[in-house]
């Protein structure tokens, strides 16, 4: 059953354009020039219940400003929405209880106070009754080891001690909609690796939907099978994290180890080559052209061993960001009024 | 019942966590009671200078020593009750706008109007409350006493105040309330505490100093157009009754303070609603 569903969904707004210099200071008490942004175009989407979907996009490609438009906290330009059959934007409370939204960089907890008297604030807004809550934050707190720190201000825990906190304040109310944002940002490994390890269990017991913004591979392999590509406010992917590879790279590396004595020179006639450290060699190589080139590279060269690899995947995606980006500055180009340019 | 039970305990879980992290930091939270209640009581010095020089303010006003000492400690009841749940919540609206961390306010189950107004107590403000009660006490003693028509007070006069001080708090509050919700258009917008200065300025005199010549038209922009005129004005006059024993305020006065609080409430309703529409968050 679909638990997300997005039509042709848009946002722009208008950005003030601050001039360099205190002319331009002076000029813009009366005359503002404002730039529109296209945060996101008009995309189409949708979301089965129980699914965890990584959002994948450089920065300002629209991943945030979606995650917003669907928690009601913006309200679209145009385009439809409704998650568990709500439109989001009508801000009503039998929507908000079901959901809940963790932003990696910014921070709900009272800063002064131990957290958890912010988890009883939240235990009254949304009205959860005692017991549950009792066993909700006892449960969580386990989970994330965290039980320990409940009576210390929340402005003397560490950065991985407090996204702990915000992901159990978001979880209290035990929403069935889960949307993160960058929930593991500037965290070391060792927290990263936790977090990860937390919602990936949490998500499976509970069987809840997530949807996720991140900028770590590594938390996206770890947990989503699904991923959505989005720059320049369009969708350019959706699919499964190895599907990436096939559909956006048409190459394969391929690593030679050559037997003793063999010249690893003229390798560029089999295909680009990465890098050359005698024995070892690596060549990127067309991916429909790699069963010909192996044979060629094994009736030139005695080699002793030999792999042939997908392109890791960091390159993969930020070549799709970047040709995202030269598209979109090509249609910006296109779009500027004739005249002397 | 259920829901009016929620939001009772979600306002007493801000006021409890609010006096929690007050008492975290209690050498400041000990300054700002001194520094408050060592303003006030410089206020009644400087009206003590005053009133050396003169008996009444306004002539035929009957607004004597101790019958204004009533005004100024309803003035200062009211103040105090404004920045003790408002002013910091108002001036903290701002700022969560600008930095776009209204959005966690916007998930909630609950009104944000709500949510927003009520999350902090200032509890060292409440220190002018109780200094307040005192020149009340004090002031209203002086004029039960008096040896000519000394004051009745009836109980009914003391429930009118308590409604009508309430009326002034929502008042002032909806007036806050609307200007800190413009930040949303404005992307920023400090003027709150100034803007509070000027308004209480007005608003703690007895009106009739505005009768003539250019007060005029201040009494009628302050009357009917920000009514904050009536916020002092008309519980205090229930009080301190300067024409004692004629009576001291007309029906209309206190028929429009109370048509006054209805649509100050409900302007500042609309105008937060409309603002909230417009709230475009901030960078992540």
């Amino acid at each position: 059953m679909a638990i997300i569903e997005l039509q042709q969904l848009s946002k722009s707004y208008w950005v003030y354009q601050k001039r360099e210099g205190v002319r331009a200071s002076l000029r813009s008490l009366f005359r503002r020039d404002y730039r529109a942004v296209h945060a996101v175009r008009g995309i189409d989407l949708t979301v089965e219940q129980g699914e965890f979907v990584a959002f994948l996009g450089p920065n300002g490609a629209g991943k945030t400003t979606t995650l917003k438009l669907l928690s009601g906290v913006l309200t679209p330009t145009a385009g439809q929405a409704r998650v568990m059959q709500h439109v989001p934007w009508k801000r009503e409370n039998a929507y908000r209880r079901r959901f809940a939204l963790v932003m990696g960089q910014k921070n709900q907890l009272w800063w002064d106070l131990p957290a958890q008297e912010s988890f009883r604030l939240h235990q009254h807004i949304y009205r959860i009754d005692r017991a549950q809550f009792r066993q909700t934050l006892d449960e969580l707190t386990v989970l994330l080891g965290v039980t320990k720190l409940l009576q210390q201000p929340v402005r003397e825990l560490s950065l991985g001690e407090r996204m702990k906190m915000e992901l159990i304040a978001a979880l209290l109310h035990s929403p069935e909609v889960l949307f993160l944002d960058e929930p593991t940002i500037g965290l070391d490994v060792v927290a990263q690796h936790n977090i990860q390890r937390f919602l990936k269990y949490y998500q499976q017991k509970r069987r809840i939907t997530i949807l996720l913004t991140s900028h770590y591979m590594k938390d996206v392999s770890a947990l989503c099978k699904r991923v959505v590509i989005i720059a320049d406010g369009r969708i350019h992917y959706d699919g499964s994290l190895s599907g990436i590879v096939d559909r956006f790279s048409g190459h394969k590396i391929v690593t030679l180890q050559l037997a003793e004595g063999q010249d690893p020179t003229h390798l560029d006639r089999f295909g680009s080559v990465v890098e050359v450290e005698p024995p070892k060699a690596r060549l990127r190589v067309e991916r429909r052209r790699v069963p010909a080139v192996m044979a060629a590279l094994l009736n030139a060269y005695a080699v002793e061993d030999v792999a042939v690899e997908d392109p890791p995947l960091e390159e993969v995606i930020a070549e799709v960001f970047l040709q995202a980006d030269d598209a979109a500055a090509a249609a910006a180009t296109a779009a500027l009024p004739a005249g002397p340019r | 019942m259920r829901m009016s039970r929620s939001y009772l305990q979600v306002l007493l879980t801000f006021a409890r966590n609010s006096f929690v992290r007050d008492t975290m930091f209690r050498t400041n939270f000990v300054l700002e009671c001194v520094s408050s209640v060592s303003w006030t009581l410089m206020n009644v010095g400087f009206y003590l200078i005053v009133f050396h020089y003169t008996p009444l303010i306004g002539p035929e006003s009957g607004w004597g020593k101790h019958q204004f000492f009533v005004f100024l400690g309803t003035t200062w009841l009211i103040n105090s009750l404004v920045q003790t749940f408002f002013m910091t919540n108002a001036d903290d609206y701002s700022e969560l706008i600008r930095t776009g961390n209204l959005d966690f306010a916007l998930l909630k189950p609950i009104d944000t109007q709500f949510l927003v107004s009520f999350q902090k107590v200032d509890w060292s403000a409440l220190s002018n409350f109780f200094a307040g009660l005192i020149l009340l006490a004090v002031s209203l003693g002086h004029l039960c006493t008096r040896p000519e028509h000394p004051l009745v007070i009836t109980p009914w006069a003391v429930a009118l105040y308590v409604v009508y001080v309430l009326c002034g708090v929502a008042i002032l509050y909806s007036l806050m309330i609307a200007l800190a919700s413009t930040s949303i258009w404005l992307g920023r917008n400090q003027t709150l505490y100034d803007f509070w200065f000027y308004i209480t300025n007005f608003a703690r005199y007895p009106m009739e100093i505005y009768n003539r010549g250019w007060g005029v038209p201040l009494w009628v922009l302050f009357t009917f157009v920000v009514p904050v005129l009536v916020v002092v004005n008309v519980p205090a006059r229930i009080l301190a009754q300067p024409l004692y024993p004629e009576r001291s305020l007309g029906w209309p006065l206190a028929a429009f303070a109370l048509a006054a609080t209805v649509a100050s409430l409900a302007a500042s309703r609309w105008v937060f609603q409309r603002a909230l529409r417009s709230y475009r968050s901030a960078s992540s």
